[in-house]
C-alpha cells in the first residue's frame, strides 16, 4: 500500500451516514497510516532515551536520544553534517544520472530489437549478478580513490534496475497501440516517443525508485570503504573515533533522507501514472 | 467510381518453428489465410464484411491500411498501389486502441498531430468530432475513466477527424452491449451520411451487416475469398424500425443462408486442427 505524505486521511464523519456505528478498529482503519504509525516510533524513541540512561545498555556505545540530538544539532549548526549529505548526494546523483543516459536508450533497443537483446543479454546478465560492493576495489584500482570510484558504484547500482525496467516497460506495450499509431501514419521515431516511451514510463519510474534507493546505499558503503568525506564516511569515522552520538545522528540522517526520498519518488510515480484508474486524485 | 480495388490477393503466414496447421488432413507449417480475393469497393459506399472466425477478415483490413503486405496479388485506393498506411484512411479497431495517458482530447489530436495539422486548428478539429459524438464535456477524461461506448466514440471520432476518404472498422462495436451497439450503429450512419466517406466494416452480427450496408460481402471459411456480394436496397436514411420489416428479414435470411456452410466448414477445420493437437 502507497501513500502519499501529508495527503489527508478519508473522513470518517463522511462514512458516519452510511455505517452510524464506526467501531474503533475502522478507525483505525481509516486514519492516514503515517499517524497511525507515530505511537510505535515514539516508543521505540522512549526505549531509546531510557535504556541508556537505566543502564540496561552502554551509554558510551548507545547514547540516549537526546544526546544524539544534541549531536545532530551541532552538527546541523556547523554546517558539517549538511556538507556531507551534499557530497553524498552529489556522488550518488552523478552516478544515477549516468545510470539514467545509458539504461534507458540501452534499454531501449534492448527491449524493442529481439536480435540486439540476443546478442548482449548474457553480457548484461553476467554484469548485473555481480556485486557492485565487490567491484569497489576494482573501481578503487582503477579509478583512484576519488570521486569517479564512487560515482562508478553508484552508476553500477542504479543501472541494472533501470535497464531491466526499461526493457520491461518497452516489451509490455500494447500491440494494438503500436498498430493504431502505425495505421494513423506514425513514424519510427514518433513511435519510440509518442507510443513506446509513454507506455514503458510506469515500469522505468519504478526501475527510478529502486535505482536512486540503490544509488544512495551504495555510495554511503562506498564512503564506509574508503573515502574522507560524505555522510557514509562521517558514521564509519565517528565510530573510529568513539563519537557514538555523531554516529548515531548520521544514521538518522540517512533513514530521513532515503524516507523523504522515498516519499518523492512515490510521489513522482503517482504524477506520472495518473491516466490509470483507481488512483483517486484523477484530473476531472 | 471505384476507390478501393483488391485483386486476386492471397496471404500466407508462415508459423513460428514447432507451430503446425491442419491443411487438407496435412500438416504445415505455413497457413494460407486469404487466397484469390477479389474485391471492388465504390466511392462513398458502406461495405459490411462477413465470414466465419478465422476467414481472414482482420488480415484483409490490414493488408487494405497498409499495414501487412499480400503474399500475393494487389490492393489499391484511387488507383494507386497500397504499400503502407495511407493518409486517405482511417482504422477502428474493437478494442478502441485508445492512448491510455491521453485524454480524449489528445487522442483525438494525435491523429491530426501526426498528419502534420498545426497545433490551432488541431484543438478545433478535435473538439468539433467529439462534440459530433456528444462527447463534448468528456473532452479532458482519460480512457479509464470513460465507458467502453464512449471509448469507442473517441476511437471513431479520431479516426474521423483526419477526414479520411476511407474508414476501416473491424469490429468495432462486438465489445459493447446490445443497446450502445445500437445507439452507434445509428450515429455512425447519421454521420456518415454527412461526411460521405467510404466506409469497410467487419463484423460477425449479420443484423449489423445488413443494417449498415450499401452491400454485404460474404466471405468463404479459411482460405477467404468472396463468396458473394449481397445488395441491400433498403432505403436511406434508416432508423432502427426497418429492422422489423419484412424486407430486413429477408435479407438476413439470405446473409445466413450464404454463410452457412461456411460457417460449417470453419468449424469442422478448426474440431481438426484441435483434435490432432
Ligand atoms: N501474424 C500472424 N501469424 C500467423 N497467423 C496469423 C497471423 N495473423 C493472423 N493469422 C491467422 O490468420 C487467420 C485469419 O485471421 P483473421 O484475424 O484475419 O481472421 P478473422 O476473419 O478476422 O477472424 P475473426 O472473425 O475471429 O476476427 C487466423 O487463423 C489467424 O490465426
Ligand atoms: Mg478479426
Amino acid at each position: 500500500m502507497t501513500y502519499v505524505l501529508g495527503r489527508s486521511a478519508p473522513v470518517a464523519g463522511k462514512t458516519d451516514f452510511h455505517r452510524p456505528a464506526l467501531s474503533a478498529l475502522a478507525r483505525l482503519r481509516a486514519t492516514n497510516s503515517v499517524v497511525a504509525g507515530l505511537p510505535l516510533l515514539l516508543a521505540l524513541c522512549l526505549l531509546w532515551e531510557i535504556a541508556p540512561r537505566l543502564g540496561w545498555i552502554n551509554a558510551i556505545f548507545f547514547p540516549p536520544l537526546s544526546a544524539v540530538l544534541a549531536a545532530l544539532g551541532d552538527l546541523l549548526a556547523s554546517g558539517e553534517m549538511g556538507r556531507h549529505v551534499g557530497i553524498s548526494f552529489q556522488r550518488a546523483g552523478l552516478g544515477f544520472a549516468l545510470a539514467v543516459v545509458v539504461a534507458i536508450p540501452l534499454g531501449f533497443l534492448m527491449g524493442r530489437y529481439p536480435l540486439f537483446e540476443k546478442a548482449t543479454d548474457l553480457l548484461v546478465q553476467t554484469l548485473r549478478n555481480t556485486s557492485q560492493f565487490a567491484l569497489l576495489p576494482v573501481f578503487v584500482l582503477l579509478l583512484g580513490i576519488g570521486e569517479a570510484s564512487k560515482i562508478a558504484i553508484t552508476f553500477y547500482a542504479a543501472v541494472f534496475f533501470l535497464l531491466v525496467n526499461t526493457i520491461v516497460g518497452v516489451k509490455s506495450v500494447d500491440p494494438l497501440l503500436l498498430k493504431a499509431a502505425r495505421s494513423m501514419g506514425t513514424s519510427d521515431w514518433d513511435l519510440f516517443r509518442k507510443v513506446i516511451f509513454p507506455s514503458a514510463i510506469p515500469a522505468i519510474v519504478a526501475g527510478m525508485r529502486l535505482g536512486v534507493k540503490a544509488s544512495l546505499f551504495s555510495v554511503i558503503a562506498a564512503e564506509m570503504l574508503a573515502a574522507r568525506s560524505g555522510l557514509g564516511f562521517l558514521i564509519q569515522n565517528s565510530q573510529l573515533m568513539l563519537k557514538a552520538a555523531d554516529m548515531y545522528a548520521g544514521i538518522i540522517v540517512l533513514t530521513v533522507v532515503g524516507l523523504l526520498l522515498n516519499y518523492a519518488l512515490v510521489w513522482i510515480e503517482r504524477r506520472a501514472t495518473h491516466w490509470r484508474q483507481g488512483d483517486g486524485d484523477q484530473p476531472h | 467510381m471505384d476507390r478501393i480495388t483488391v485483386t486476386d490477393i492471397a496471404k500466407t503466414f508462415t508459423l513460428k518453428p514447432g507451430q503446425f496447421v491442419t491443411v487438407d488432413g496435412r500438416e504445415s507449417n505455413a497457413i494460407t489465410v486469404l487466397s484469390g480475393l477479389d474485391l471492388t469497393i465504390r466511392k462513398g459506399e458502406f461495405i459490411t464484411l462477413v465470414g466465419p472466425s478465422g476467414s481472414g477478415k482482420s488480415v484483409l483490413l490490414d493488408i487494405i491500411a497498409g499495414l501487412t503486405e499480400a503474399s500475393a496479388g494487389r490492393a489499391s485506393i484511387d488507383g494507386e498501389l497500397i504499400t503502407r498506411p495511407d493518409p486517405r484512411m482511417a482504422y477502428v479497431f474493437q478494442q478502441y486502441a485508445l492512448f491510455p495517458w491521453l485524454t480524449a482530447l489528445q487522442n483525438v489530436e494525435y491523429a491530426l498531430e501526426v498528419r502534420g495539422v498545426a497545433r490551432a486548428e488541431r484543438r478545433q478539429r478535435a473538439r468539433h468530432f467529439l462534440s459530433l459524438f456528444g462527447l463534448g464535456s468528456f473532452e479532458d477524461r482519460y480512457p479509464s475513466q470513460l465507458s467502453g461506448g464512449m471509448q469507442q466514440r473517441v476511437a471513431i471520432a479520431r479516426a474521423l477527424s483526419v477526414e479520411p476518404e476511407v474508414l476501416l472498422m473491424d469490429e468495432p462495436f462486438a465489445a459493447l452491449d446490445a443497446q450502445t451497439r445500437d445507439i452507434l450503429q445509428s450515429e455512425l450512419l447519421r454521420i456518415w451520411e454527412r461526411l460521405e466517406t467510404t466506409v469497410v466494416f467487419v463484423t460477425h452480427s449479420i443484423d449489423e451487416a445488413v443494417y449498415l450496408a450499401d452491400r454485404v460481402v460474404a466471405i468463404t471459411a479459411r482460405p477467404g475469398r468472396v463468396k458473394k456480394i449481397i445488395d441491400v436496397d433498403l432505403p436511406r436514411p434508416r432508423d432502427l424500425d426497418i429492422r422489423n420489416t419484412p424486407e430486413f428479414g429477408r435479407l438476413k435470411g439470405h446473409v445466413w443462408e450464404v454463410l452457412r456452410d461456411e460457417v460449417r466448414a470453419a468449424q469442422k477445420d478448426w474440431a481438426l486442427s484441435t483434435a490432432s493437437h
